[in-house]
Protein backbone atom coordinates (compact mmCIF):
# COMPACT_ATOMS: atom_id res chain seq x y z
CA UNK A 1 0.00 0.00 0.00
CA UNK A 2 1.35 3.43 -0.92
CA UNK A 3 2.02 5.76 2.01
CA UNK A 4 2.32 9.53 2.15
CA UNK A 5 5.89 10.66 2.61
CA UNK A 6 5.82 14.12 4.12
CA UNK A 7 8.81 16.02 5.36
CA UNK A 8 8.77 17.05 9.03
CA UNK A 9 7.72 20.65 8.32
CA UNK A 10 4.89 19.58 6.02
CA UNK A 11 3.63 17.12 8.59
CA UNK A 12 3.59 19.84 11.23
CA UNK A 13 1.72 22.16 8.86
CA UNK A 14 -0.94 19.52 8.17
CA UNK A 15 -1.35 18.94 11.91
CA UNK A 16 -1.74 22.67 12.53
CA UNK A 17 -4.33 22.99 9.75
CA UNK A 18 -6.33 20.06 11.11
CA UNK A 19 -6.13 21.51 14.59
CA UNK A 20 -7.30 24.94 13.40
CA UNK A 21 -10.18 23.35 11.50
CA UNK A 22 -11.19 21.59 14.69
CA UNK A 23 -11.04 24.82 16.71
CA UNK A 24 -13.09 26.67 14.11
CA UNK A 25 -15.78 24.00 13.81
CA UNK A 26 -16.16 23.77 17.57
CA UNK A 27 -16.35 27.54 18.07
CA UNK A 28 -18.77 28.22 15.21
CA UNK A 29 -21.35 25.71 16.39
CA UNK A 30 -21.16 23.61 13.23
CA UNK A 31 -20.41 20.57 15.38
CA UNK A 32 -23.71 21.01 17.22
CA UNK A 33 -25.53 21.22 13.90
CA UNK A 34 -23.91 17.98 12.79
CA UNK A 35 -24.88 16.32 16.06
CA UNK A 36 -28.46 17.37 15.33
CA UNK A 37 -28.36 15.27 12.16
CA UNK A 38 -26.57 12.33 13.79
CA UNK A 39 -29.62 10.03 14.08
CA UNK A 40 -30.42 10.80 10.44
CA UNK A 41 -26.83 10.15 9.41
CA UNK A 42 -26.76 6.79 11.21
CA UNK A 43 -30.08 5.62 9.78
CA UNK A 44 -29.21 6.68 6.26
CA UNK A 45 -25.61 5.42 6.39
CA UNK A 46 -26.92 1.93 7.18
CA UNK A 47 -29.31 2.18 4.21
CA UNK A 48 -26.44 3.49 2.11
CA UNK A 49 -24.12 0.62 3.01
CA UNK A 50 -26.84 -1.96 2.34
CA UNK A 51 -27.27 -0.62 -1.17
CA UNK A 52 -23.50 -0.83 -1.69
CA UNK A 53 -23.22 -4.26 -0.10
CA UNK A 54 -26.02 -5.85 -2.14
CA UNK A 55 -25.14 -4.27 -5.49
CA UNK A 56 -21.40 -4.69 -4.90
CA UNK A 57 -21.48 -8.35 -3.95
CA UNK A 58 -23.81 -9.20 -6.84
CA UNK A 59 -21.43 -7.37 -9.17
CA UNK A 60 -18.39 -9.27 -7.82
CA UNK A 61 -20.22 -12.59 -8.14
CA UNK A 62 -21.11 -11.93 -11.77
CA UNK A 63 -18.10 -9.91 -12.92
CA UNK A 64 -15.27 -12.27 -11.92
CA UNK A 65 -16.67 -15.38 -13.66
CA UNK A 66 -17.49 -13.18 -16.66
CA UNK A 67 -13.95 -11.83 -16.73
CA UNK A 68 -12.51 -15.35 -16.47
CA UNK A 69 -14.80 -16.58 -19.24
CA UNK A 70 -13.80 -13.75 -21.58
CA UNK A 71 -10.09 -14.39 -20.99
CA UNK A 72 -10.29 -18.04 -22.13
CA UNK A 73 -8.60 -18.80 -25.48
CA UNK A 74 -11.89 -20.02 -27.00
CA UNK A 75 -13.47 -16.63 -26.37
CA UNK A 76 -10.62 -14.68 -27.91
CA UNK A 77 -12.64 -13.48 -30.91
CA UNK A 78 -15.60 -12.37 -28.83
CA UNK A 79 -13.57 -10.94 -25.97
CA UNK A 80 -12.31 -7.79 -27.66
CA UNK A 81 -15.76 -6.72 -28.87
CA UNK A 82 -17.27 -7.65 -25.49
CA UNK A 83 -14.68 -5.45 -23.82
CA UNK A 84 -15.59 -2.60 -26.16
CA UNK A 85 -19.24 -3.01 -25.19
CA UNK A 86 -18.25 -2.90 -21.53
CA UNK A 87 -16.15 0.19 -22.21
CA UNK A 88 -19.15 1.94 -23.72
CA UNK A 89 -21.19 0.83 -20.72
CA UNK A 90 -18.71 2.48 -18.36
CA UNK A 91 -19.09 5.83 -20.05
CA UNK A 92 -22.88 6.00 -19.59
CA UNK A 93 -23.56 8.34 -16.66
CA UNK A 94 -24.82 6.44 -13.64
CA UNK A 95 -27.75 8.79 -13.32
CA UNK A 96 -28.87 7.71 -16.78
CA UNK A 97 -28.47 4.04 -15.80
CA UNK A 98 -30.62 4.66 -12.72
CA UNK A 99 -33.24 6.48 -14.78
CA UNK A 100 -33.34 3.65 -17.32
CA UNK A 101 -33.61 0.94 -14.68
CA UNK A 102 -36.38 2.93 -13.01
CA UNK A 103 -38.36 2.92 -16.23
CA UNK A 104 -38.71 -0.87 -16.21
CA UNK A 105 -38.25 -1.75 -12.52
CA UNK A 106 -40.34 0.97 -10.90
CA UNK A 107 -38.93 2.92 -7.96
CA UNK A 108 -37.16 2.13 -4.72
CA UNK A 109 -34.42 -0.31 -3.75
CA UNK A 110 -34.69 -2.78 -6.65
CA UNK A 111 -33.93 -0.41 -9.55
CA UNK A 112 -31.27 1.33 -7.44
CA UNK A 113 -29.50 -1.95 -6.73
CA UNK A 114 -29.76 -2.89 -10.38
CA UNK A 115 -28.38 0.44 -11.58
CA UNK A 116 -25.49 0.33 -9.12
CA UNK A 117 -24.86 -3.31 -10.05
CA UNK A 118 -24.48 -2.40 -13.71
CA UNK A 119 -22.19 0.53 -12.92
CA UNK A 120 -20.02 -1.63 -10.64
CA UNK A 121 -19.95 -4.68 -12.90
CA UNK A 122 -17.91 -3.15 -15.68
CA UNK A 123 -14.68 -2.08 -13.94
CA UNK A 124 -14.42 -5.42 -12.13
CA UNK A 125 -14.93 -7.44 -15.30
CA UNK A 126 -12.39 -5.36 -17.15
CA UNK A 127 -9.75 -5.67 -14.46
CA UNK A 128 -10.31 -9.41 -14.14
CA UNK A 129 -9.90 -9.82 -17.88
CA UNK A 130 -6.84 -7.56 -18.06
CA UNK A 131 -5.26 -9.22 -15.04
CA UNK A 132 -5.65 -12.70 -16.46
CA UNK A 133 -4.42 -11.65 -19.90
CA UNK A 134 -1.42 -10.03 -18.28
CA UNK A 135 -0.05 -13.20 -16.72
CA UNK A 136 3.38 -13.81 -18.23
CA UNK A 137 3.31 -16.27 -21.18
CA UNK A 138 6.51 -17.84 -19.86
CA UNK A 139 4.70 -18.86 -16.68
CA UNK A 140 1.81 -20.29 -18.65
CA UNK A 141 4.15 -22.26 -20.84
CA UNK A 142 5.99 -23.62 -17.81
CA UNK A 143 2.68 -24.61 -16.25
CA UNK A 144 1.66 -26.43 -19.42
CA UNK A 145 5.15 -27.95 -19.59
CA UNK A 146 4.87 -29.61 -16.18
CA UNK A 147 1.58 -31.13 -17.28
CA UNK A 148 -1.07 -28.96 -15.64
CA UNK A 149 -4.62 -29.18 -16.98
CA UNK A 150 -6.29 -25.92 -18.10
CA UNK A 151 -8.31 -25.85 -14.86
CA UNK A 152 -5.19 -26.33 -12.74
CA UNK A 153 -3.46 -23.60 -14.72
CA UNK A 154 -6.35 -21.21 -14.06
CA UNK A 155 -6.56 -21.94 -10.35
CA UNK A 156 -2.87 -22.27 -9.51
CA UNK A 157 -1.11 -19.96 -11.93
CA UNK A 158 -3.40 -17.47 -13.60
CA UNK A 159 -5.73 -16.43 -10.77
CA UNK A 160 -3.05 -16.03 -8.08
CA UNK A 161 -0.99 -13.93 -10.46
CA UNK A 162 -3.98 -11.83 -11.54
CA UNK A 163 -5.47 -11.49 -8.07
CA UNK A 164 -3.77 -8.19 -7.28
CA UNK A 165 -5.14 -6.54 -10.43
CA UNK A 166 -8.59 -8.03 -9.80
CA UNK A 167 -8.62 -6.57 -6.30
CA UNK A 168 -7.58 -3.19 -7.65
CA UNK A 169 -10.67 -3.35 -9.89
CA UNK A 170 -12.93 -4.23 -6.96
CA UNK A 171 -11.46 -1.39 -4.93
CA UNK A 172 -12.08 1.21 -7.61
CA UNK A 173 -15.53 -0.13 -8.43
CA UNK A 174 -16.79 -0.19 -4.85
CA UNK A 175 -15.41 3.25 -4.00
CA UNK A 176 -17.24 4.59 -7.06
CA UNK A 177 -20.30 2.62 -6.01
CA UNK A 178 -20.39 4.25 -2.55
CA UNK A 179 -19.96 7.66 -4.15
CA UNK A 180 -22.79 6.97 -6.58
CA UNK A 181 -25.38 5.72 -4.06
CA UNK A 182 -26.50 9.30 -3.22
CA UNK A 183 -28.07 9.47 -6.69
CA UNK A 184 -30.29 6.54 -5.69
CA UNK A 185 -32.22 8.93 -3.48
CA UNK A 186 -33.72 10.43 -6.62
CA UNK A 187 -35.46 7.16 -7.43
CA UNK A 188 -36.71 6.67 -3.89
CA UNK A 189 -34.08 4.31 -2.51
CA UNK A 190 -32.92 6.46 0.40
CA UNK A 191 -29.26 6.54 1.42
CA UNK A 192 -27.20 9.58 2.38
CA UNK A 193 -28.40 11.31 -0.78
CA UNK A 194 -31.49 12.28 1.22
CA UNK A 195 -29.44 14.70 3.29
CA UNK A 196 -27.43 15.94 0.32
CA UNK A 197 -30.37 16.64 -1.97
CA UNK A 198 -32.60 18.01 0.78
CA UNK A 199 -29.72 20.26 1.80
CA UNK A 200 -29.40 21.49 -1.78
CA UNK A 201 -33.15 22.09 -2.06
CA UNK A 202 -33.30 23.98 1.21
CA UNK A 203 -30.03 25.86 0.80
CA UNK A 204 -28.79 24.32 4.01
CA UNK A 205 -25.02 23.70 3.69
CA UNK A 206 -24.76 21.89 7.03
CA UNK A 207 -27.45 19.38 6.06
CA UNK A 208 -25.75 18.93 2.70
CA UNK A 209 -22.37 18.30 4.32
CA UNK A 210 -24.00 15.93 6.83
CA UNK A 211 -24.69 13.76 3.82
CA UNK A 212 -21.59 14.50 1.77
CA UNK A 213 -18.90 14.05 4.41
CA UNK A 214 -20.13 10.65 5.66
CA UNK A 215 -20.44 9.55 2.02
CA UNK A 216 -16.82 10.47 1.38
CA UNK A 217 -15.69 8.79 4.60
CA UNK A 218 -17.62 5.63 3.72
CA UNK A 219 -15.98 5.55 0.29
CA UNK A 220 -12.53 5.84 1.86
CA UNK A 221 -13.38 3.23 4.50
CA UNK A 222 -14.66 0.74 1.91
CA UNK A 223 -11.56 1.33 -0.19
CA UNK A 224 -9.27 0.70 2.79
CA UNK A 225 -11.20 -2.38 3.85
CA UNK A 226 -10.72 -3.96 0.45
CA UNK A 227 -7.09 -2.88 0.35
CA UNK A 228 -6.50 -4.72 3.64
CA UNK A 229 -8.40 -7.75 2.34
CA UNK A 230 -6.25 -7.74 -0.79
CA UNK A 231 -3.11 -7.43 1.30
CA UNK A 232 -4.07 -10.50 3.31
CA UNK A 233 -5.52 -12.60 0.48
CA UNK A 234 -3.00 -12.13 -2.30
CA UNK A 235 -0.18 -14.66 -1.80
CA UNK A 236 3.20 -13.26 -0.79
CA UNK A 237 5.04 -14.23 -3.97
CA UNK A 238 2.75 -12.26 -6.31
CA UNK A 239 1.82 -9.40 -4.02
CA UNK A 240 3.66 -6.17 -4.87
CA UNK A 241 2.81 -4.65 -1.46
CA UNK A 242 4.25 -7.62 0.45
CA UNK A 243 7.29 -8.33 -1.65
CA UNK B 1 -9.93 39.08 -45.96
CA UNK B 2 -8.61 41.53 -43.47
CA UNK B 3 -11.49 43.92 -44.06
CA UNK B 4 -13.91 41.04 -43.63
CA UNK B 5 -12.36 40.18 -40.27
CA UNK B 6 -12.55 43.79 -39.19
CA UNK B 7 -16.17 43.92 -40.25
CA UNK B 8 -16.96 40.70 -38.43
CA UNK B 9 -15.23 41.72 -35.22
CA UNK B 10 -16.93 45.10 -35.44
CA UNK B 11 -20.29 43.40 -35.85
CA UNK B 12 -19.55 41.11 -32.94
CA UNK B 13 -18.60 44.04 -30.78
CA UNK B 14 -21.70 45.96 -31.79
CA UNK B 15 -23.93 42.99 -30.98
CA UNK B 16 -22.44 42.51 -27.52
CA UNK B 17 -22.89 46.20 -26.86
CA UNK B 18 -26.46 45.96 -28.06
CA UNK B 19 -27.27 43.12 -25.66
CA UNK B 20 -25.74 45.00 -22.78
CA UNK B 21 -28.20 47.79 -23.38
CA UNK B 22 -31.24 45.59 -24.01
CA UNK B 23 -33.56 44.79 -21.12
CA UNK B 24 -32.03 41.70 -19.64
CA UNK B 25 -34.25 39.56 -17.45
CA UNK B 26 -33.31 36.29 -15.75
CA UNK B 27 -36.40 34.12 -15.24
CA UNK B 28 -36.19 31.42 -12.56
CA UNK B 29 -38.17 28.27 -11.82
CA UNK B 30 -38.33 25.48 -9.24
CA UNK B 31 -37.85 21.79 -9.73
CA UNK B 32 -41.28 20.48 -10.67
CA UNK B 33 -43.42 20.48 -13.80
CA UNK B 34 -45.69 23.44 -13.09
CA UNK B 35 -42.73 25.68 -12.33
CA UNK B 36 -40.88 24.56 -15.43
CA UNK B 37 -43.94 25.31 -17.57
CA UNK B 38 -44.29 28.76 -15.97
CA UNK B 39 -40.59 29.54 -16.39
CA UNK B 40 -40.70 28.52 -20.04
CA UNK B 41 -43.97 30.39 -20.63
CA UNK B 42 -42.67 33.56 -19.02
CA UNK B 43 -39.39 33.36 -20.92
CA UNK B 44 -41.07 32.92 -24.28
CA UNK B 45 -43.63 35.62 -23.53
CA UNK B 46 -41.06 38.21 -22.45
CA UNK B 47 -38.76 37.21 -25.28
CA UNK B 48 -41.61 37.92 -27.69
CA UNK B 49 -42.04 41.33 -26.10
CA UNK B 50 -38.43 42.15 -26.93
CA UNK B 51 -36.67 41.47 -23.63
CA UNK B 52 -33.37 39.69 -23.55
CA UNK B 53 -34.37 36.65 -21.47
CA UNK B 54 -32.28 34.01 -19.77
CA UNK B 55 -34.03 31.06 -18.14
CA UNK B 56 -32.78 29.19 -15.07
CA UNK B 57 -35.05 26.58 -13.59
CA UNK B 58 -34.80 23.36 -11.60
CA UNK B 59 -33.87 24.73 -8.17
CA UNK B 60 -35.34 24.11 -4.74
CA UNK B 61 -37.47 26.94 -3.31
CA UNK B 62 -34.88 28.13 -0.82
CA UNK B 63 -32.11 28.25 -3.41
CA UNK B 64 -34.27 30.14 -5.87
CA UNK B 65 -35.38 32.68 -3.27
CA UNK B 66 -31.78 33.18 -2.13
CA UNK B 67 -30.75 33.75 -5.74
CA UNK B 68 -33.48 36.35 -6.19
CA UNK B 69 -32.47 38.19 -3.03
CA UNK B 70 -28.89 38.20 -4.33
CA UNK B 71 -30.01 39.61 -7.66
CA UNK B 72 -29.07 36.53 -9.71
CA UNK B 73 -32.71 35.89 -10.61
CA UNK B 74 -35.02 38.77 -11.59
CA UNK B 75 -38.39 37.12 -11.80
CA UNK B 76 -40.08 33.85 -10.88
CA UNK B 77 -43.49 32.53 -9.81
CA UNK B 78 -43.81 32.02 -6.07
CA UNK B 79 -46.66 30.82 -3.85
CA UNK B 80 -47.89 33.20 -1.14
CA UNK B 81 -47.85 30.64 1.70
CA UNK B 82 -44.33 29.51 0.90
CA UNK B 83 -42.97 33.00 1.36
CA UNK B 84 -45.13 33.68 4.42
CA UNK B 85 -44.01 30.65 6.39
CA UNK B 86 -40.61 29.69 4.99
CA UNK B 87 -39.00 33.02 4.18
CA UNK B 88 -40.74 35.29 6.67
CA UNK B 89 -41.40 32.83 9.53
CA UNK B 90 -44.97 34.03 10.06
CA UNK B 91 -46.95 31.39 11.94
CA UNK B 92 -50.31 33.19 12.20
CA UNK B 93 -53.29 31.74 10.36
CA UNK B 94 -54.22 34.21 7.64
CA UNK B 95 -56.89 34.30 4.95
CA UNK B 96 -55.66 34.13 1.33
CA UNK B 97 -56.06 37.92 0.96
CA UNK B 98 -54.29 38.63 4.24
CA UNK B 99 -51.52 36.23 3.25
CA UNK B 100 -50.95 38.07 0.00
CA UNK B 101 -51.02 41.49 1.69
CA UNK B 102 -48.59 40.35 4.36
CA UNK B 103 -45.97 38.83 2.06
CA UNK B 104 -46.25 41.81 -0.28
CA UNK B 105 -45.44 44.08 2.65
CA UNK B 106 -42.70 41.91 4.19
CA UNK B 107 -40.94 41.13 0.92
CA UNK B 108 -41.05 44.77 -0.18
CA UNK B 109 -38.52 45.44 2.59
CA UNK B 110 -36.21 42.96 0.86
CA UNK B 111 -36.60 44.69 -2.50
CA UNK B 112 -39.03 42.18 -3.98
CA UNK B 113 -42.35 43.11 -5.55
CA UNK B 114 -45.34 40.76 -5.56
CA UNK B 115 -47.35 41.49 -8.73
CA UNK B 116 -51.02 40.61 -9.22
CA UNK B 117 -51.80 37.11 -7.89
CA UNK B 118 -53.36 34.52 -10.18
CA UNK B 119 -56.41 32.47 -9.23
CA UNK B 120 -54.34 29.30 -9.06
CA UNK B 121 -53.89 27.99 -5.51
CA UNK B 122 -51.30 25.24 -5.70
CA UNK B 123 -51.50 23.93 -2.19
CA UNK B 124 -49.66 20.90 -0.91
CA UNK B 125 -51.97 17.98 -0.29
CA UNK B 126 -51.82 14.33 0.67
CA UNK B 127 -53.49 11.95 -1.73
CA UNK B 128 -54.37 8.27 -1.83
CA UNK B 129 -55.57 5.91 -4.53
CA UNK B 130 -59.32 6.48 -4.71
CA UNK B 131 -60.36 2.85 -4.20
CA UNK B 132 -57.87 2.40 -1.35
CA UNK B 133 -59.08 5.58 0.41
CA UNK B 134 -62.70 4.46 0.17
CA UNK B 135 -61.87 0.97 1.37
CA UNK B 136 -60.09 2.35 4.42
CA UNK B 137 -62.72 5.07 4.94
CA UNK B 138 -60.19 7.90 4.79
CA UNK B 139 -61.43 11.21 3.35
CA UNK B 140 -59.73 13.84 5.52
CA UNK B 141 -56.33 14.31 7.11
CA UNK B 142 -57.95 13.69 10.50
CA UNK B 143 -59.10 10.28 9.24
CA UNK B 144 -55.55 9.66 8.06
CA UNK B 145 -54.10 10.62 11.44
CA UNK B 146 -56.55 8.21 13.07
CA UNK B 147 -55.50 5.41 10.71
CA UNK B 148 -51.81 6.03 11.42
CA UNK B 149 -52.44 6.04 15.18
CA UNK B 150 -54.38 2.77 14.80
CA UNK B 151 -51.20 1.26 13.33
CA UNK B 152 -52.60 0.44 9.93
CA UNK B 153 -49.03 0.47 8.64
CA UNK B 154 -49.55 3.16 6.01
CA UNK B 155 -46.47 4.13 4.01
CA UNK B 156 -45.81 7.62 2.67
CA UNK B 157 -43.97 9.14 -0.28
CA UNK B 158 -42.76 12.72 0.16
CA UNK B 159 -40.32 14.94 -1.68
CA UNK B 160 -37.12 16.22 -0.10
CA UNK B 161 -38.27 19.79 0.31
CA UNK B 162 -41.60 19.12 2.01
CA UNK B 163 -39.99 16.78 4.51
CA UNK B 164 -37.92 19.60 5.96
CA UNK B 165 -40.05 22.69 5.36
CA UNK B 166 -41.64 24.79 8.08
CA UNK B 167 -45.03 24.26 6.46
CA UNK B 168 -44.12 20.65 5.88
CA UNK B 169 -44.04 17.19 7.35
CA UNK B 170 -43.12 17.61 11.04
CA UNK B 171 -45.52 20.51 11.77
CA UNK B 172 -48.25 18.67 9.84
CA UNK B 173 -47.84 15.66 12.12
CA UNK B 174 -48.00 17.95 15.16
CA UNK B 175 -51.12 19.73 13.89
CA UNK B 176 -53.02 16.48 13.30
CA UNK B 177 -51.39 14.68 16.20
CA UNK B 178 -49.93 11.62 14.53
CA UNK B 179 -46.43 10.23 14.13
CA UNK B 180 -45.16 8.17 11.23
CA UNK B 181 -42.00 6.14 11.82
CA UNK B 182 -38.85 6.88 9.82
CA UNK B 183 -39.05 3.60 7.92
CA UNK B 184 -42.58 4.25 6.65
CA UNK B 185 -41.60 7.50 4.93
CA UNK B 186 -39.92 7.29 1.55
CA UNK B 187 -38.42 10.48 0.16
CA UNK B 188 -37.92 10.96 -3.56
CA UNK B 189 -38.05 13.37 -6.45
CA UNK B 190 -41.40 15.26 -6.52
CA UNK B 191 -42.43 13.80 -9.86
CA UNK B 192 -41.87 10.19 -8.79
CA UNK B 193 -44.35 10.38 -5.93
CA UNK B 194 -47.27 10.06 -8.34
CA UNK B 195 -45.83 6.95 -9.96
CA UNK B 196 -45.03 5.38 -6.60
CA UNK B 197 -48.57 5.99 -5.37
CA UNK B 198 -50.19 4.76 -8.58
CA UNK B 199 -48.12 1.56 -8.60
CA UNK B 200 -49.01 0.82 -4.98
CA UNK B 201 -45.45 1.17 -3.68
CA UNK B 202 -46.77 3.58 -1.05
CA UNK B 203 -50.26 4.23 0.36
CA UNK B 204 -50.16 8.01 0.70
CA UNK B 205 -48.33 10.53 -1.45
CA UNK B 206 -47.52 14.21 -1.25
CA UNK B 207 -49.07 15.97 -4.25
CA UNK B 208 -49.48 19.48 -5.59
CA UNK B 209 -53.18 20.35 -5.88
CA UNK B 210 -52.82 21.62 -9.47
CA UNK B 211 -51.03 18.51 -10.72
CA UNK B 212 -52.72 16.97 -13.74
CA UNK B 213 -51.91 13.43 -12.62
CA UNK B 214 -54.36 13.57 -9.69
CA UNK B 215 -57.44 13.08 -11.90
CA UNK B 216 -55.53 11.08 -14.50
CA UNK B 217 -54.34 8.47 -11.99
CA UNK B 218 -57.63 8.40 -10.01
CA UNK B 219 -56.21 9.82 -6.80
CA UNK B 220 -58.32 11.16 -3.99
CA UNK B 221 -56.98 14.28 -2.32
CA UNK B 222 -57.51 14.15 1.44
CA UNK B 223 -59.31 17.17 2.80
CA UNK B 224 -57.25 19.44 5.04
CA UNK B 225 -60.10 19.63 7.56
CA UNK B 226 -58.16 21.59 10.19
CA UNK B 227 -56.87 24.13 7.65
CA UNK B 228 -53.24 23.33 8.35
CA UNK B 229 -51.99 24.45 4.95
CA UNK B 230 -51.82 28.17 4.18
CA UNK B 231 -52.97 29.75 0.92
CA UNK B 232 -50.56 29.15 -1.94
CA UNK B 233 -51.66 31.69 -4.55
CA UNK B 234 -49.41 31.50 -7.59
CA UNK B 235 -47.92 34.96 -8.13
CA UNK B 236 -45.10 36.46 -10.19
CA UNK B 237 -42.47 38.05 -7.94
CA UNK B 238 -39.98 40.47 -9.42
CA UNK B 239 -37.01 42.42 -8.04
CA UNK B 240 -37.84 46.08 -7.43
CA UNK B 241 -34.71 47.13 -9.35
CA UNK B 242 -35.77 45.13 -12.38
CA UNK B 243 -39.22 46.65 -12.25
CA UNK B 244 -37.78 50.19 -12.04
CA UNK B 245 -35.69 49.52 -15.12
CA UNK B 246 -38.69 48.02 -16.96
CA UNK B 247 -41.84 49.76 -15.67
CA UNK B 248 -44.06 48.19 -18.31
CA UNK B 249 -43.21 44.72 -17.00
CA UNK B 250 -45.94 44.89 -14.34
CA UNK B 251 -48.83 45.29 -16.74
CA UNK B 252 -47.32 42.64 -19.01
CA UNK B 253 -47.06 40.08 -16.21
CA UNK B 254 -50.51 40.93 -14.84
CA UNK B 255 -51.93 39.99 -18.22
CA UNK B 256 -50.37 36.53 -17.95
CA UNK B 257 -51.22 36.10 -14.29
CA UNK B 258 -54.90 36.92 -15.00
CA UNK B 259 -55.16 33.92 -17.31
CA UNK B 260 -54.12 31.31 -14.73
CA UNK B 261 -56.43 29.42 -12.39
CA UNK B 262 -56.52 25.92 -10.88
CA UNK B 263 -58.20 24.28 -13.88
CA UNK B 264 -55.84 25.94 -16.37
CA UNK B 265 -52.71 24.95 -14.46
CA UNK B 266 -53.98 21.43 -13.94
CA UNK B 267 -54.65 21.14 -17.67
CA UNK B 268 -51.20 22.44 -18.61
CA UNK B 269 -49.50 20.16 -16.09
CA UNK B 270 -51.43 17.18 -17.43
CA UNK B 271 -50.31 17.93 -21.00
CA UNK B 272 -46.72 17.47 -19.81
CA UNK B 273 -47.03 14.73 -17.18
CA UNK B 274 -49.83 12.65 -18.66
CA UNK B 275 -49.73 13.31 -22.43
CA UNK B 276 -45.91 13.54 -22.35
CA UNK B 277 -45.69 16.71 -24.43
CA UNK B 278 -42.58 18.86 -24.06
CA UNK B 279 -42.64 21.76 -21.62
CA UNK B 280 -41.64 24.29 -24.30
CA UNK B 281 -44.42 23.20 -26.66
CA UNK B 282 -47.08 23.29 -23.95
CA UNK B 283 -45.99 26.76 -22.84
CA UNK B 284 -45.86 28.01 -26.42
CA UNK B 285 -49.29 26.53 -27.21
CA UNK B 286 -50.85 28.30 -24.26
CA UNK B 287 -49.34 31.66 -25.22
CA UNK B 288 -50.47 31.33 -28.84
CA UNK B 289 -53.97 30.35 -27.76
CA UNK B 290 -54.23 33.61 -25.83
CA UNK B 291 -52.53 35.71 -28.52
CA UNK B 292 -49.57 36.50 -26.30
CA UNK B 293 -47.04 35.23 -28.82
Amino acid sequence: MPTLNLSGAMRLLVLVVVFMAGVWSQSSGVIDDFIFYLPDIQYLAVQHLWLTAISGSLAILVAIPLGILLSRPTMEKVAESAMQVLNVGTTIPTLAVLALSMSFLGIGTVPAVFGLFVATLLPITRNTYTGLKGVSPALMEAAAGIGMSPTQRLLRVELPNALYVIFAGIRTALAINVGTVPLAFLIGAGGLGELIFTGIDLYDPVMMLSGAIPTALLAVAVDMLIAVTAFLMVPRGVNPSRA
Amino acid sequence: MKTLMTLLSGAALASTMATAQANEIVVGGKNFTEQQILASMTSQYLDGLGYDVEQRSGMGSAVLRQAQENGQIDLYWEYTGTSLINYNDVTERLSPEETYARVKELDAEKGLVWLAPSDANNTYALAMREDDAQERGIATLSDLAQAVNDDEGLTFALNAEFYAREDGWRPLQQAYDFRVGRGDVKRMDSGLVYQALRDGQVDVGLVFATDGRIPAFDFQVLEDDQNYFPAYALTPVVRAETLEANPELEAQMDKLSGLLDDATMSGLNAQVDVDKETIERVAEGFLKEHDLL
